[in-house]
């Protein structure tokens, strides 16, 4: 009896040790981490998109970050603005001039400018990191997230392939060709692709969610900061207009899509110009979220964001009492020449952005101020910090006046081009324009890219655009024909580009020019 | 036929315990006339001059004749060598190693005396055929490497000289608990925490047995965790009648081996001046003397000495080891306890190990249907690392360079090398503590149920504080402090039955349960007040730089069955066959389990009855097996990817992906098959023991860091694209020339193992080859190329040194010298390189593969020798085909680069240096210190340094001495033996560095290594 009992119990260790059903095993296994987020416990509700998306947007401006990026890229390489006599570290800023001569070797290689670093644009691994990232985020919200309605995910997707094509955008005009892929976790190694097709690849990628995202957001904090219609239209258009310079056979259709991008834009009367221009109200354009606001990296001292000193293009251009101590600050670290500024800004026409963007414009030297950038000044005392702004990327002035230049490209649409230029100079309180139309049309609205657009960092790519780089008339530092074919207006890419990539070439001009 | 007569007797072993179950044999007819009784008696009736024989399982069988008249036979066993007449443990379950097909290798308590070690590892090198273990770091506490069977990883982890391949160990199960002895190595050489090995709990003196499981089929059993082979521990337990207290105390000495020769004193200064003088280039150089102080004012007392650093870092010690044991009951009730010290201080001040230890045993056993066990292991392992991280000793390696004008460290100077090394307060800690329960049940005769259950907690703790001197002025205070735990039980099911007295089947069937957790965090305050004040600080913000919870965190919990059977016709003709599922939290949500198979047959030849005709053979048999063992290469993080918070846009914190590397859904298991033939031979009555193995192993599905193109954005991508074999041969040849009734006994062991590695596979879009770039300012680049060893450096192909300024190749279309890559011109006293893309610069197109950083044989030889109650034994291991870089001998010339600095110099006579124009020699001119930088003479990616790694150790020399036990008597003591013995004694190899076998385990001498120092024991073991 006593091994009866004993036997029973044993039977049922037995059970135990036996009859652990296959489902009850799997859930022992289970552990979920408590250590480490990994891709199966992400994505699972609207805010996981959210942070995503956040995460995203910030590697971007990550590489606006590295260095004076908006100005070597943008401002810098036509060759106007001159470094201050007595500016601090005077050595170090003289690689301005060298990349006002398009001289980026020295700009990239030379010990005496390391501290610019200018070396991380031509590193594009981090505009892959946010590709992938998007790409990811695109097939999870392909697969559904949880909590995400049909309408949010539209709009999140929308948004995804905004930043996509805004990306692949950016390296267009930084590298000429780069590798075009949009599938979610790509390894494949693959060479560069020809920019104009991976424009076009991007124009029809995000010209169906145009209707898809809304004009505007119920959350005011998201307008300008986040992509909304007007941005995704700001974006084709440029697209468009890049590839007008590239692709001549199909110059007309990529105009008349700009055009109709355009009027759809002002029509739509969802954007304004700020009006009354004066400080007050511009400081709300530079601070971001405007009503004029298409799309910028909004940075607020609010929220703690991390803003570089060299980072900003205002940084180089302002001094007591826009910047602080006073005693450090005497001088601007840079200057625009006189020359540039008397070109674009003649003082035989009445426009209010000399006066209320400028002082000491045509100084030469480190009295000039841009005071374009200078109105959301925090600092004060012994705080070294620059003014409050955002890095606007995608401006509504900015897509009018790519409207008027495809209108004007067109040939027959000078009257509804000059009106559209009218639109920014009117805002400006600034004579409108009442000449012929033709070349003359077209190098006014160019010279009113360069008004209205000064330090947000167009300049250089519309000299390459619209090929003024090629002529001495619109640049200080232009480019032959034949150093533009070979790319000379281009970044180099950084070596690291060929490892573990059999396919991967170098911008040929900066391979052979450099060495 | 004469008149049988009655004899009783008892067979007892070599320490005088009766022994159970020895079969006593009629020799003429071979038929068992009876067996001895458990406490050893026994009493049979034979007739006069017959010839017996006595045969127990793991001893030597004796032949005894019987002659008249005689009454009683009183005689002692040997104990046997033999491989195979032993009791083996398979997936938990003891089964006679004849009737078993794997591989494997059993040492005794004998292979493992005499030698006080910090580490048990130790002890086995070279002791068993295809494993490998190198003793390549002395650092006390710490372990060395370990391999079965060759390469079963491409991944390393670290940079640089500092890079090491990620440590593969076997499997330990010790008394039937596995244990990770891996375990905080995913740092590599830059430890986090105390960084104790677990084997270094264990001390030797209670280790009965060690076997070590090779092939596939021993080890499937253990499922995926025995994929890298198996190592099954089992501790000693009570096995005596009257209580025993065995007590064994060494007190051995330490010595550092040689160290660096330097230059003392003004010679440094003289040596430093003409160096300057003959190869200043420019005036500015030469004036540059006069604000050298060291080199211009020698009358400054500050710079007119002559220290020597090193002796300042390393010291001889003496140590002390101490074990006392009590065992004692019978069949029914035994016991044992084991207390153990163990001190070592190592060589280099300020480091050392102490271990304490308490194990504890009871077995119970009330009716042999019913048994139970209860075990409680508690060990303390204490450490102290100096400023290093114990196996790296950066901080003294440095300050042993010092220039010799310096002053020594005293009240009015400081160093801070020095200060740091010496005056580093370290606490170090590692708290095991383990609990194991088993009880077992014969529930129906033949059907055995088995249930073990332990749980293991260990704490980890590192407590450092440096002082302000040593640390820019601040003291710090650092800790470490750390957490594992693992839960474990097994239950066992099986039935074992004989049909017909020939045909045996058993089953076995066992599930195992795991659950392991671990935590690790690190905190660290700097600039505390002073030295005075080491604590406690509390939170403070400004003190604090920060910690956190180490990555290494772990929860995993596992689950596995296992099935196995055998069958066995007369023990002749067996087949095993196994299969185990293993399931891990660690594999992800898909796929829990992986899945491994195995085979095995074994042909038992000497119980075939033709081979009574051949009497020289006491055993012969034949093994052949298959078996596959998979490991999971999926977490969670690989398939899906790992996020981490970051970044903020627009009041949002970012979440996003981390770009080490990227997700890979299809990852799949690393799969290890391995083929193995093997062959054992027992002939001329156990004069000769051969055992030999040959075997093909096959790693597939082989985890690999595939890097990405950066347009991909990720670093890497875990893929399974890349595969490795071994192959290799494994002897060992036991031989026993004397007859066992000489006084004199002699045995020796030679083994010997091969094994070649070759890369199967690579991920298709590197055809067929992948290098891996170095980041580090060393560039110790590795290549992976298909068909060749799986692991190979990648280096500029060194051919000597250019002798005249002629001899430097010049570019025909330019017409410019041969040069580097920033433009210095190459020179006489230059070492040439070859310069493999032809464009007259040396940049990174001029690599190539060279030398294998494996070893391909390695092996042993135990020498044994035995007269009366002396014994001598010599124990030596052998590694063979090896490509070390000495980079040892690279930095000591580089020591000569800067003539205005205050590094020591070195003399280079007794080295083929360029000295001057026409010199044909082998190393370059070290004194040209302007161009030092961008020559790069003594670059470390170059074959200069490859040197054959081939060495033969003697690691031990053992005397001993037994006393006679009549003579013991009159003290009440059982037995008292006394020995002196060597350990590390001497190192035969061409290498021309300190020491072919302290180096990484991909074979780069790592000059800021711990040294490993040679040891003096005198010890003695007494028994009551």
């Amino acid at each position: 009896m006593k091994n009866l009992i004993k036997n029973k119990t044993l039977l049922i260790g037995l059970g135990l040790l036996l009859g652990c059903t296959s489902h009850g095993c799997k859930n022992y296994l289970v552990v979920e981490p408590i250590d480490r987020l990994t891709g199966n416990n992400y994505y699972l509700s609207v805010d996981d998109v959210e942070s995503n998306l956040a995460f995203t947007y910030s590697r971007f401006f990550d590489k606006i970050n590295e260095t004076w990026v908006m100005g070597a890229i943008g401002e810098a390489r036509s060759g106007e603005i001159f470094v201050a006599e007595g500016a601090n570290n005077y050595d170090a800023r003289k690689v301005i001039e060298v990349l006002g001569r398009n001289d980026l070797l020295t700009a990239i290689n030379s010990s005496q400018y390391e501290w610019y670093n200018v070396r991380q644009i031509t590193n594009w691994k981090k505009y892959y990191e946010v590709i992938q990232s998007v790409n990811i985020l695109i097939s999870k919200l392909e697969e559904g997230i949880p909590g995400v309605s049909e309408s949010e995910k539209t709009r999140y997707i929308a948004e995804s392939k905004f930043i996509r094509c805004f990306t692949y955008f950016w390296m267009v005009r930084l590298y000429g060709d780069v590798p075009y892929y949009t599938d979610a976790y790509h390894t494949q190694a693959q060479g560069r692709e020809n920019m104009v097709s991976v424009l076009n690849k991007c124009i029809a990628d995000l010209m169906p969610e145009k209707d898809r995202m809304p004009w505007s957001f119920s959350d005011p904090a998201l307008r300008g900061a986040r992509p909304a219609k007007g941005a995704i239209i700001a974006l084709l258009m440029h697209m468009n207009m890049w590839n007008t310079a590239f692709d001549n056979q199909n110059k007309q259709s990529y105009l008349s899509a700009t055009a109709s991008l355009g009027s759809e834009l002002i029509n739509s009367r969802q954007h304004a110009l700020v009006t009354p221009f004066n400080d007050q109200n511009w400081a709300t354009v530079t601070k971001g979220r405007s009503e004029e606001s298409l799309f910028e990296f909004y940075r607020s001292i609010n929220y703690g964001d991390n803003v570089a000193a060299l980072a900003p293009f205002w940084d180089h251009f302002l001094r007591w009492p826009y910047k602080f101590p006073r005693f450090t600050n005497q001088r601007s670290h840079c200057y625009f020449i006189s020359t540039y500024m008397d070109q674009i800004y003649p003082e035989s026409d009445a426009d209010k952005r000399r006066e209320l963007w400028f002082e000491n414009i045509t100084s030469d030297n480190g009295q000039f101020v841009l005071r374009k950038f200078g109105t959301n000044v925090y600092a004060s005392g012994n705080e070294d910090k620059n003014p409050d702004n955002s890095f606007i990327i995608f401006r509504y002035a900015d897509a009018i006046l790519l409207y008027a230049e495809a209108l004007a490209e067109m040939g027959n649409k000078d009257t509804e081009a000059i009106t559209a230029v009218n639109m920014v100079r009117a805002r400006a309180e600034a004579t409108p324009y009442t000449g012929s139309g033709g070349a003359e049309l077209k190098d006014f609205i160019f010279l009113e890219r360069c008004r209205e657009l000064i330090g947000e960092g167009h300049r250089y790519f519309d000299l390459i655009r619209t090929k003024r780089i090629m002529n001495a008339e619109w640049t200080m530092s232009p480019l032959s024909l034949d150093q533009f074919n070979r790319g000379g207006w281009t970044w180099p890419i950084d070596q690291s580009a060929m490892n573990y990539n059999p396919d991967m070439v170098l911008n040929e001009y900066w391979t052979s020019v450099g060495r | 036929m004469a008149q049988n007569q009655q004899i009783t007797g008892k067979v007892v072993d070599e320490t005088n315990r009766g022994v159970g179950g020895v079969t006593i044999q009629n020799a003429t007819n071979k038929r068992a006339m009876t067996a001895t009784s458990e406490d050893g008696t026994f009493s049979l009736s034979v007739a006069p001059n017959t010839v017996l024989i006595f045969k127990g399982v793991g001893f030597n069988q004796r032949r005894i004749t019987v002659r008249a008249n005689q009454s009683t036979i009183n005689i002692q066993l040997s104990t046997s060598e033999d491989q195979v007449e032993e009791v083996v443990v398979r997936g938990y379950v003891a089964r006679k190693k004849e009737t078993t097909t794997g591989s494997s290798f059993t040492l005794g308590e004998k292979d493992l005396r005499d030698v006080p070690v910090a580490n048990l590892e130790q002890l086995m090198q070279g002791k068993v055929p295809g494993l490998n273990v190198q003793v390549n770091t002395g650092a006390p506490g710490f372990r060395g490497s370990t391999q079965i069977r060759g390469l079963s990883t491409l991944s390393t982890s670290g940079s640089g000289n500092e890079s090491i391949l990620m440590p593969t160990s076997p499997l330990y199960v010790i008394d039937g608990v596995p244990m990770d002895a891996d375990r905080a190595s995913e740092f590599g050489l830059q430890q986090q925490g105390p960084g104790i090995s677990p084997l270094s709990l264990i001390p030797p003196e209670d280790v009965q047995s060690i076997e070590i499981l090779k092939d596939a089929q021993a080890t499937s059993l253990y499922g995926s965790q025995g994929a890298y082979g198996v190592i099954i521990i089992t501790t000693k337990r009570g096995n005596s009648e009257v209580p025993r207290i065995n007590y064994t105390h060494s007190t051995f000495i330490k010595t550092p081996p040689k160290l660096r020769e330097t230059i003392g004193g003004n010679l440094e200064r003289q040596i430093k001046l003409w160096q300057v003088l003959q190869n200043a280039r420019t005036q500015e150089e030469i004036d540059k003397i006069m604000s050298n102080p060291a080199l211009s004012d020698s009358l400054n007392a500050y710079y007119n000495n002559s220290t020597d650093w090193q002796s300042l870092f390393y010291q001889n010690t003496f140590n002390q080891n101490h074990n006392l044991s009590l065992d004692g009951g019978n069949q029914v009730l035994s016991y044992k306890s084991n207390l153990g010290y163990y001190g070592e201080t190592g060589v280099i001040r300020n480091t050392g190990f102490n271990r304490y230890s308490a194990n504890l045993r009871m077995d119970y056993r009330p009716t042999p249907r019913f048994d139970f066990t209860g075990q409680v292991f508690a060990q303390l392992g204490k450490q102290n690392k100096g400023d290093g991280t114990g196996i790296l000793q950066t901080g003294v390696s440095t300050g042993g360079m010092n220039s010799t004008l310096l002053p020594a460290p005293g009240f009015y100077t400081a160093n801070s090398e020095y200060l740091s090394a010496i005056k580093t307060k370290n606490d170090n800690s590692s708290k095991l503590i383990r609990p194991f329960v088993e009880a077992g049940f014969e529930i129906i005769d033949g059907l055995r149920l088995r249930s073990a259950l332990s749980y293991e907690f260990a704490s980890n703790n590192e407590d450092r504080f440096t002082p302000a001197a040593a640390a820019g002025q601040f003291s710090q205070v650092y800790s470490f402090a750390g957490r594992e735990s693992q839960l474990y039980n097994r239950n066992i099911l099986n039935y074992s039955k004989t049909i017909n007295e020939d045909h045996s089947l058993f089953f076995n069937l066992f599930n195992e349960v795991r659950h392991v957790t671990r935590q690790n965090t690190i905190t660290l305050q700097a600039r505390t007040p002073n030295d005075q004040f080491e604590g406690p600080l509390g939170f403070d913000g400004y003190f604090s730089r920060g910690g956190g919870v180490l990555s290494n965190f772990r929860n995993e919990k596992a689950l596995s069955f296992a099935f196995a059977t055998s069958y066995n016709y007369k023990s002749r003709y067996v087949v095993d066959l196994s299969y185990r599922l293993d399931g891990s939290s660690a594999n992800g949500f898909e796929n829990l389990y992986t899945k491994n198979p195995a085979v095995g047959v074994r042909w038992n030849i000497h119980h075939e009855n033709w081979i009574e005709s051949l009497p020289w053979i006491n055993l012969a048999s034949l093994r052949f097996t298959w078996g596959v063992n998979v490991m999971p290469t999926s977490t969670l993080e690989r398939v899906y990817g790992r996020y981490d918070i970051s970044g903020n846009y627009n009041q949002v914190n970012g979440i996003g992906i981390n770009y080490e590397f990227i997700p890979n859904p299809d990852l799949k298991p690393t799969t290890s098959m391995q083929y193995n033939a093997g062959l054992d031979l027992n002939l001329l009555n156990g004069k000769l023991d051969i055992i030999y193995d040959t075997y093909y192993k096959q790693v597939d599905n082989l985890l690999f860091d595939a890097m990405l193109s950066n347009m991909a954005g990720f670093e890497k991508l875990y893929s399974n694209d890349a595969a490795v074999a071994n192959y290799g041969h494994e002897m060992a040849i036991n031989i026993r020339p004397l007859p066992s009734s000489n006084a004199l006994s002699w045995t020796l062991s030679i083994n010997g193992a091969y094994n070649k590695d070759v890369l199967l596979q690579l991920p298709s879009h590197y055809r067929g080859q992948f290098i891996r770039w170095d980041g580090s300012q060393d560039l110790l680049h590795m290549v992976n190329r298909v068909g060749t060893s799986s692991l190979s450096n990648y280096l500029l192909q060194n051919v000597g040194v250019y002798a005249t300024d002629a001899d430097v190749p010049v570019d025909p279309v330019t017409g410019l010298r041969y040069r580097t890559a920033d433009g210095t011109y190459f020179q006489a006293g230059d070492p040439i390189y070859i310069d493999r893309n032809g464009d007259y610069i040396l940049d990174n197109r001029d690599y190539a593969r060279s030398g294998n950083t494996q070893p391909l044989v390695t092996g042993g030889l135990q020498n044994s020798f035995q007269y009366k109650n002396f014994q001598f034994s010599v124990y030596a291991s052998y590694t063979a085909k090896r490509t070390i870089l000495n980079y040892a001998l690279a930095q000591r010339l580089d020591l000569l680069k800067d003539p205005f600095g205050n590094r020591a110099v070195v003399p280079v006579n007794g080295l083929d240096v360029w000295l001057q124009e026409g010199d044909v020699a082998k190393y370059p001119y070290p004194y040209d210190y302007s161009r030092n930088a961008s020559i790069k003479p003594f670059r470390y990616d170059q074959t200069l340094w490859e040197e054959d790694g081939s060495y033969f150790k003697i690691n031990n020399i053992i005397v001993a001495y037994v006393f006679d036990r009549d003579f013991l008597r009159r003290f009440k003591l059982e037995r008292f033996r006394i020995y002196g013995s060597m350990d590390n004694v001497v190192t035969f190899s061409k290498y021309s560095g300190p020491n072919p076998e302290n180096v990484t385990n991909l074979g780069r001498d790592q000059s800021n290594g711990y040294p490993v120092p040679r040891s003096y024991t005198l010890g003695f073991n007494i028994s009551f």
